[in-house]
């Protein structure tokens, strides 16, 4: 009798998957019969390891499948506060707590942020791999299987019920072995691989604009490593990058010296050398100890989602513009989709479909898309020449400023100030570019 | 060699006084700072005794930055690929003191304006033709920064006025005499056309328009590149927000399409 009713369930849902994914959850889709929803995570960084945890917890039998399990991922380390509330991160992973920042302009005037901070707010500078192992062992202990194994690729279903088939290669720990190729079945992926994404190739998600992210980890004398106890710096310039910008970071017995670009990538060894030289009298006798470099992506892809596969973190491109910003919005995606799934599919006991994912996606736009917007407005006006960033570095002088831009960046929310002070930042907006701009016609009337 | 170049820097100093810039002339690692030096040199007002005794030295530093720049050349390329190398930021081997942008009127990071004063004033307009010369002579040289010489300058301290009288007034003159040109031909070629007065043009709602139009080609247009770039901008601020919305669009038929942007 049960079979019977299945029966003319799937007759009637057999039509649905090919028209247009818009569809409006029909709550027809039948209970599992006898097992939970199996979903895989691809990748284990911070968008994996959340999303994982979030649906272990929610009851769903999730498996994690990360390459290189004490990978150190070239990044910038940094975390806002919020996240350490939200995803209940103990606090001796962070490294070291960022109270003081230090934008350069290119003629090198140099102004000081962090002034309005109050006692208990910091921004958190973080090792990777020790933040990425945590976050995994919290998924496993929450019930997901983690296993160590490269994701090749997969096979996508022809009907809306039957599975995924993954290929991976499992490593089993072992080191330097060529490792086992292997299938899984699945009913749901979730993309978290990165900047590379395989699974994003596997649904044909699309490319997007990428930049190069290069950086130098240098240990410093331990005078010189004081200045940078609490402090990290930005430099902006021509010199140092044509449309980003080159930091000095300080991580737990080192700094991180890089920059970035976009438009010009294959430039980058020049840019590190430029920045390595508005640095030089800071890290003056240090050693460099480690090269690294990775693509950091500028844009979500056309397609973050397909049928019951969905992309989250740098996979799916949601990496702020301006402040270049990813480890939060990875885990915050990842836990976002996977809740989505967790409640479509009733804690593991319905099949879900492009709809539940959709949910994701729209709850995601509704509450990050204005900050990536003014992210991207404030990267399309400052960082387009030498003036403008001139410009921007005197208005980060502002105390007004400085209090928003941390408002908003530690708390992820774009706080609304008091009119009388927007409009003065306006003017003084105004008056500052004009300045800028004044001087560089200056220049060009020298070079004449 | 560093002695020789010590030398050379007595005379230089001595009978100027009022030099712009005296170059620290020592080790300069990228060729461009050679070249650089020698169009200072050319660039300053009041250097002219100086010249003979720089481009004599320009030679000096030439053999030395070849090795320089090998090993530093060197360290990079062989660390690539995240190799764990011991590699000692060639610094303080080079033993570097760059040349450093350096003038009289520069005190502390910042621009003593006594020194500028005329007649009892201080003389705005060379506080701002200074800094645009060393924004200049930085683009050129790269600089580091140092804690113990902070730059402070602030440019919010030269008056708001003193920026209208050098910058936005010129400007206002060239634009408002060009609109006075075209709104006067205009306005005598639409009377010729259509025989309305000046007066009766301001009431039709057409001939506002145009008005409107032309006001704004001048204030917009005003090089013939600038009808391209404004074409950019609009492209570049719709960009982003269709890059957010390709997930919501309908997938096309064929392999997925890409909105990225033409760089």
């Amino acid at each position: 009798m049960a079979t019977f009713t299945l029966k003319s369930f799937t007759g009637l849902r057999q039509s649905s998957p090919d028209q247009t994914s818009f569809v409006s959850h029909v709550p027809a889709s039948p209970n599992l019969a006898n097992r939970k929803l199996r979903v895989a995570v691809i990748g284990g960084g911070p968008a994996g390891g959340a999303a994982a945890e979030t649906l272990a917890q929610g009851g769903i039998e999730t498996i994690l499948i990360e390459r290189k399990m004490d990978n150190c991922k070239p990044c910038g380390g940094a975390i806002p506060l919020c996240m350490v509330g939200e995803f209940n991160l103990p606090l001796d992973i962070i490294d070291r707590r960022v109270t003081k920042m230090k934008m350069i302009s290119p003629s090198n005037i140099s102004v000081d942020i962090g002034r309005t901070l109050k006692e208990h707010e910091y921004i958190g500078m973080v090792r990777r791999e020790v933040l990425d192992q945590y976050l995994r062992e919290r998924a496993e202990k929450s019930g997901a299987t983690v296993i160590n194994g490269l994701f090749l690729k997969m096979d996508l279903p022809e009907n809306w019920d039957t599975p995924y088939v993954l290929h991976y290669t499992e490593y089993d720990g072992k080191t330097g072995a060529t490792g086992q190729k292997k299938t899984m079945e699945v009913d749901a992926v979730i993309g978290a691989d990165g900047a590379n994404s395989r699974v994003a190739k596997s649904i044909g998600a699309g490319d997007y604009d990428y930049a190069i992210a290069f950086q130098e980890r240098i240990r410093i004398p331990d005078d010189k490593m004081t200045y940078y106890e609490d402090l990290a710096e930005m430099y902006v310039g021509d010199d140092v990058s044509p449309d980003f910008y080159g930091w000095v970071f300080p991580k737990c017995d080192h700094v991180a010296v890089g920059t970035g670009t976009v438009t010009h990538k294959g430039d980058i060894k020049k840019f590190q050398l430029a920045t390595r030289n508005r640095a030089k009298d800071k890290i003056l006798g240090g050693k460099i100890i480690r090269v690294e470099a990775h693509p950091i992506p500028e844009h979500p892809r056309p397609r973050r989602l397909s049928k019951r596969v969905a992309l989250v973190g740098d996979a799916a491109g949601y990496v702020t513009k301006c402040s270049g910003e990813g480890i939060y919005f990875a885990a915050k995606s990842g836990r976002m989709c996977a809740e989505a799934i967790v409640e479509g599919s009733q804690n593991g006991k319905k099949m879900i479909d492009e709809s539940d994912l959709r949910k994701y996606l729209e709850k995601w736009d509704k509450t990050y898309l204005p900050t990536y917007r003014v992210l991207d407005v404030l990267q399309k006006v400052f960082y387009r020449s030498n003036p403008a960033r001139e410009a921007f570095v005197e208005m980060c002088g502002d105390e007004y400023v400085q209090k928003m831009t941390f408002d908003s960046y530690l708390y992820k929310r774009v706080a609304p100030g008091s009119p009388l002070e927007d409009l003065k930042l306006a003017v003084n907006t105004i008056g500052s570019v004009f300045r800028a701009n004044a001087l560089r016609r200056e220049i060009e009337k020298l070079n004449v | 060699m560093s002695i020789s170049m010590a030398l050379f820097s007595p005379p230089i100093s001595s009978p100027l006084q009022n030099s712009n810039l005296i170059p620290k002339i020592s080790l300069s690692l990228l060729s461009t700072k050679r070249l650089s030096l020698v169009s200072l040199t050319r660039a300053s007002s009041d250097n002219g005794t100086s010249t003979p005794a720089s481009a004599t030295t320009v030679e000096a530093p030439t053999p030395k930055p070849v090795s320089v720049e090998e090993v530093l050349a060197e360290s990079p390329s062989a660390s690539e690929n995240g190799a764990v190398g011991g590699e000692e930021i060639d610094m303080t081997t080079t033993m570097m003191t760059e040349i450093k942008f350096q003038d009289a009127k520069w005190v502390n990071g910042t621009w003593d304006l006594k020194q500028f004063e005329k007649e009892g004033k201080t003389d705005w307009d060379s506080v701002i033709v200074a800094e645009a010369k060393r924004r200049k002579w930085l683009e050129d040289n790269p600089e580091t920064t140092s804690n113990d010489e902070p730059v402070l300058f602030d440019t919010s301290i030269i008056p708001w006025w003193a920026w209208m009288k050098r910058y936005h007034l010129p400007e206002a003159e060239l634009l408002n005499g060009r609109a006075a040109m075209v709104g006067f031909f205009m306005a005598y070629f639409v009377d010729s056309l259509t025989g309305v007065g000046l007066v009766d043009q301001m009431g039709n709602f057409f001939c506002k328009t145009l008005l409107f139009v032309a006001v704004a080609g001048v204030l917009f247009i005003r090089k013939n590149e600038d009808l391209d770039k404004l074409k950019g901008l609009i492209e570049e601020t719709t960009l982003y927000d269709k890059q957010w919305q390709a997930a919501w669009k309908e997938p096309e038929s064929s392999s997925s399409s890409t909105v990225s942007s033409k760089k």
